[in-house]
């Protein structure tokens, strides 16, 4: 200590600054080098203890590593209790004991390659199949006044969205389980569907509804049947096969797919899968009767079938048992209703379409089809049966009967489209009511202007019709024959006729479907002023193409000449 | 001479070193003042009750991401209920909420706003009266004028929590210094209430009638705005005979009225001005303190009203476009595009512009207190007295005849759901539906669910529909989740048990 003191000054305060700076350097800094410190899917489950019997069949399927890969996976999380319940249902003490494809296929059913959140799920299917290919299905159940999320019915999420580095894991309490039975053997093991699966077999869908999905196949036949209880048969007095085949089967073989019988079958089958979340959001079912559709409305909270205004007459249908229903068969689902329906057979009936009966122009109680009238422009979105390209409004225009602009149509309103062309308002779609199968001519009736307009092609369902709307085309009032002008597709479509107005025939349609169609129209030039449509006709071929007429600004026909 | 040097330097040294001290030992805030030098004088107390009510018009400066209480107030109010739908700006958290599709993560059940203005009047009750120490001129009755404020506005927030979210924290002392305790668990609803009908029997004992000009009667705190929230609690706890009671305080000051004019005119007057002779208490925008509304509602539209609000709720008289409710067309609605009107008018004809778009946000007008009283009447039996109230209501709103139902007083359930669908007419988006929903749903252990599964299921996507129903069947999912990060600063929060 003598000898340190004895030190220069200099020395001595060097010696303190190098002892000093060695106690600093002694420690060396962490820093740290990830960038995440959030475990993925196998990481968390081995963290987690209550979920070390799923991590097992994972270790034994091989798909532990896997699920370790970065990627957005959706994991369905069977708590151990729910494993245990799991192997008690299939007699195994240990999950050595079951067979590892078994194993295998429930791992992948539990599985999505997509990050599904539950704020994504709705009353059907979760839009991504499950690694298995089967389609999971979601809902929403509540036992003793507490509600769960559930998932493929019976098992209910207990805790959700748990974030983790390679997607989001929802814990259930009940291992999901394969569908292995086809939809004609889901149906046969119902005792209440004896009857229906009588008629499958007598019509040979059985066979074809006995079908597994082959999971190599890039279009998956997946198919969804409306099927019927015995109860509802003997509720519309079939009590037996041979009851069905006596009222239907008119060709007395139910195997031909014309007879009635295998038609009424096959009317029940969708080609496609089709929970009832889906039928519920599809207004217009096709089924594998050739060009017959179901339609399918939700009704508060029953999904009716076939329920329609027709010809102003309420045709009362049949619901959908929802508790029954939504019943995950390998290649499809299965529902069932609660009465009998059939075919509906209709002759091909006139439609009106007035181009402004749009339920949101209705809703204008202060100008729609009043004395006085008015205008209100209305945007794309507020419509729910029209469509546009082009961010431009289109627009309600009702003048007094017979007077102002376009007073001389039908109902004295028009639909106005300022500027139809590219950017503003194109290719215009409009859903038209019902039109029951069949030939139809098309009239399209509308209010012309001298200049600043031009040519309008009309499509069907997407189909271009033969001829266009020449809209600078006023209508001929010359003393030609009327029968004349209609031979050249043309006509006075309102009574009294106004000169302004033209009507033109613009096509015969062959209606495959009785549903709604679409129409559009689509400008041929950029018309830089307003086009106005007053009313679109769809007359049987058959029928009187000039008569009856309608009243010009009024609400009626016109009285026959 | 180096002598000299040196002691000139050493004064100079002292002398900079000496002065600089002070400012740079100076611990206080340059731009603001603390609490030692404050609570001072009487318009101490005024400013910091001021900086109440405006906390509730606009978030204060300095803090970001919150919403404006009122709209809080109206996405609690009638988000889930079945007047609105999505409008184009909607964002994923508001959609969520309308389809009662709701996590802890959504940023909109944030409840900070709630707690920071809570805070504000905690502050005020605890400080304001240590100044009657300093400032002999403030009399007792002032401070106990401002603390009637204080302790009103707490109330009803506390009462807006508990609707919202069922069990929450309750803090009644201000919190001053960051020793304070923050991790606190949550108090039952049925506590909070009762809290809130104590802070409210104080508020009303210190309450003012008048301040003396219209805008501060209706922008501030009255004995009238507080029996008006004592009647709506009463409400939600069962006392109905006390909910009559408050209410006739109010209707028997005669100093409100349901004004009888003109469509156009009774729009322009209770609604675009504010502050009519129907209002008890509303949020005071001005020009130059402007709502969220004409925002939400109208230049990027977050909220329309439902597609059928206009012809269910109102009625649509097909034959007579002359025949209406003052309350619907160009009042609540517009029709066709099914904006939310209330907010962004001027009048049947006119809108207001951005800048001028100062309507206000009605907490409770004359008419709540009515129907409340109807209801409270119903609920007591006394079907014919509520009737009365409905009919006199739907006389002076010039509803039409299809809305009209025909209740006998003798049934209960006639009664209050005539009386629900009064309440949509006359409180269309004024943040109450969802409210008077869940009320009267849960009255007598939920004996009325269906009104609120059939409010859910009115407007609610086809295919989620029946998730939503089940979902709401359990009496926890009617409440709001505590947000996540919530949940992780004060650990002594428990989740909704719903929220799983």
């Amino acid at each position: 200590m003598k000898r340190i003191l004895r030190l220069p000054r200099l020395l001595r305060l060097t010696l303190l600054f190098f002892i000093v700076l060695a106690f600093q350097n002694c420690t060396e800094q962490k820093i740290k080098e990830g960038t995440d410190q959030t475990v993925n899917i196998t990481d968390y489950l081995r963290q987690n203890e209550q979920y070390s019997m799923f991590l097992e069949i994972l270790d034994l399927t091989n798909y532990a590593s896997f699920m370790n890969t970065y990627g957005t996976y959706t994991l369905f999380l069977p708590t151990n209790e729910a494993v245990k319940a799991y192997l008690k249902d299939v007699g195994a003490s240990s999950l050595k004991e079951v067979p590892i494809e078994d194993l295998k296929n429930i791992a992948k059913l539990h599985i999505l390659d997509q990050k599904v959140n539950t704020t994504d799920f709705t009353d059907g299917k979760i839009a991504t199949p499950s690694m298995y290919g089967q389609y999971l299905i979601t809902g929403a159940s509540n036992i003793n006044g507490i509600s769960s999320i559930t998932v493929n019915k019976i098992s209910s999420i207990v805790a959700s969205n748990i974030e983790v580095g390679n997607g989001v894991i929802h814990v259930i309490d009940k291992v999901m389980r394969v569908a292995d039975k086809t939809l004609a053997k889901t149906i046969e093991d119902n005792p209440s569907l004896s009857l229906f699966t009588e008629t499958l077999k007598a019509t040979g869908w059985y066979d074809k509804l006995n079908v597994p999905i082959n999971k190599d196949d890039k279009e998956k036949n997946y198919l969804s049947v409306l099927a019927q209880t015995n109860d509802v048969f003997k509720a519309a007095g079939f009590n037996s096969l041979a009851d069905l085949k006596k009222r239907y089967s008119h060709l007395n073989d139910p195997m031909n797919p014309k007879d009635s019988l295998n038609l009424f079958v096959s009317y029940r089958i969708l080609p496609r899968l089709m929970y009832l979340a889906d039928l519920a959001i599809t207004p217009a079912l096709e089924t594998m009767a050739p060009l017959e559709v179901i339609s399918a409305k939700l009704d508060k909270e029953t999904i009716l079938l076939n329920e329609e205004v027709f010809n102003g007459v309420l045709e009362k249908g049949s619901s959908v048992n929802r508790d029954l229903s939504d019943i995950t068969a390998s290649n499809g689902a299965l529902h069932l209703v609660d009465a009998n329906f059939a075919i509906k057979k209709r002759l091909p009936a006139p439609v009106y379409f007035d181009f402004c009966d749009q339920p949101e122009f209705r809703k204008l109680t202060s100008i729609f089809r009043t004395a006085i009238g008015g205008r209100q422009s209305l945007a794309k979105s507020q419509f729910s049966d029209v469509t546009w390209d082009g961010t431009d409004v289109i627009t309600y225009y009702k003048d007094p009967a017979n007077g102002g602009t376009v007073g001389f149509g039908w109902h004295g309103d028009c639909l106005e489209i300022n500027r139809l062309r590219d950017g503003n308002v194109q290719n215009i779609a409009f859903k038209t009511p019902v039109i029951i199968k069949g030939k139809y001519k098309v009239w399209i009736s509308y209010r012309a202007q001298t200049t600043k307009v031009g040519l309008v092609k009309v499509f069907f369902d997407g189909k271009e019709l033969p001829r266009q709307i020449n809209m600078l085309e006023f209508v001929n009032t010359s003393s030609i024959p009327e029968r004349v002008l209609e031979s050249q597709g043309y006509k006075r479509h309102v009574s009294p006729t106004s000169s302004k107005m033209n009507c033109r025939l613009v096509g015969t349609i062959d209606v495959t479907t009785t549903a709604r169609h679409t129409l559009t129209l689509q400008s041929q030039s950029a018309f830089s002023a307003q086009a106005w449509f007053d009313v679109a006709e769809f007359r049987p071929v058959d029928m009187d193409q000039l008569y009856p007429k309608f009243q010009a600004g009024g609400d009626g026909f016109a009285p026959m000449p | 001479m180096q002598t000299k040097i040196k002691t000139i330097l050493a004064i100079f040294i002292l002398f900079v070193s000496a002065t600089s001290c002070d400012n740079y030992l100076d611990l206080k805030p340059q731009d603001g003042i603390v609490r030692e030098e404050f609570w001072k004088t009487k318009e101490d107390i005024q400013a910091a009750v001021v900086g109440i009510y405006s906390s509730l018009l606009n978030s204060p400066p300095g803090v970001a991401g919150d919403l404006p209480m009122s709209e809080y107030l109206f996405i609690y109010g009638e988000l889930r209920g079945d007047m609105i739908a999505p409008g184009a700006n909607v964002t994923e958290d508001e959609r969520d909420m309308m389809n009662s599709n709701i996590i802890p993560a959504n940023d909109l059940t944030s409840w900070s706003p709630f707690y920071r203005t809570i805070n504000y009047c905690n502050t005020v009750i605890d400080l304001a009266p240590t100044v009657k120490d300093h400032d002999p001129t403030l009399s007792q009755d002032q401070l106990n004028h401002y603390l009637s404020e204080a302790l009103a506005i707490r109330a009803y927030l506390y009462f807006t929590l508990a609707r919202t979210f069922k069990d929450v924290p309750l803090k009644l002392t201000a919190t001053l210094t960051d020793v304070d305790n923050f991790q606190l668990a949550a108090t039952p609803q049925k506590d909070i209430f009762a809290q809130v009908i104590k802070d409210l029997k104080q508020a009303e004992a210190y309450s003012v009638q008048s301040y003396g000009d219209q805008a501060s009667d209706k922008g501030r705190i009255t004995l009238y705005a507080i029996e008006a929230m004592l009647t709506d609690v009463y409400l939600w706890t069962d006392n109905y005979q006390e909910a009559v009671t408050a209410a006739d305080k109010v209707i028997n000051s005669n100093k409100f009225k349901l004004i009888q004019t003109g469509s156009s005119t009774w729009f322009n007057t209770v609604y675009a001005k504010g502050n009519s002779e129907e209002s008890i208490f509303e949020f005071q925008y001005t020009t130059s303190n402007l709502g969220p509304f004409y925002n939400i509602f109208s230049l990027r539209p977050e909220f329309l009203a439902s597609a059928n609000a206009l012809e269910d709720v109102f009625g649509i008289d097909f034959t007579n476009p002359n025949n209406k409710d003052i309350r619907g067309e160009y009042a609540s609605i517009v029709p066709g595009s099914n904006q939310i009107y209330k907010f962004i008018g001027l009048d049947n004809n006119t809108r207001k512009e951005l800048q001028t778009a100062d309507t206000h946000w009605f907490v409770y007008r004359y008419a709540d207190v009515l129907l409340m009283k109807a209801e409270a009447l119903a609920e007591l039996n006394q079907g014919t007295e509520a009737l009365k109230i409905i009919e006199d209501i739907r006389l002076k709103r010039k509803a039409i005849d299809m809305t009209a139902q025909v209740a006998d007083p003798g049934n209960k359930y006639d009664v209050i759901n005539y009386l629900m669908d009064e309440r949509a007419r006359e409180f269309a988006f004024e943040g109450k539906r969802w409210f008077d929903i869940l009320r009267n749903a849960r009255r007598n252990n939920y004996a009325r669910m269906d009104i609120l599964i059939d409010a859910a299921i009115t407007n609610a996507p086809a295919d989620q529909q029946q998730t939503i129903k089940a979902k709401l069947k359990d009496p926890n999912s009617h409440y709001l989740p505590i947000n996540t990060y919530e949940l992780y600063t004060n650990r002594a929060l428990v989740q909704n048990p719903f929220y799983k």
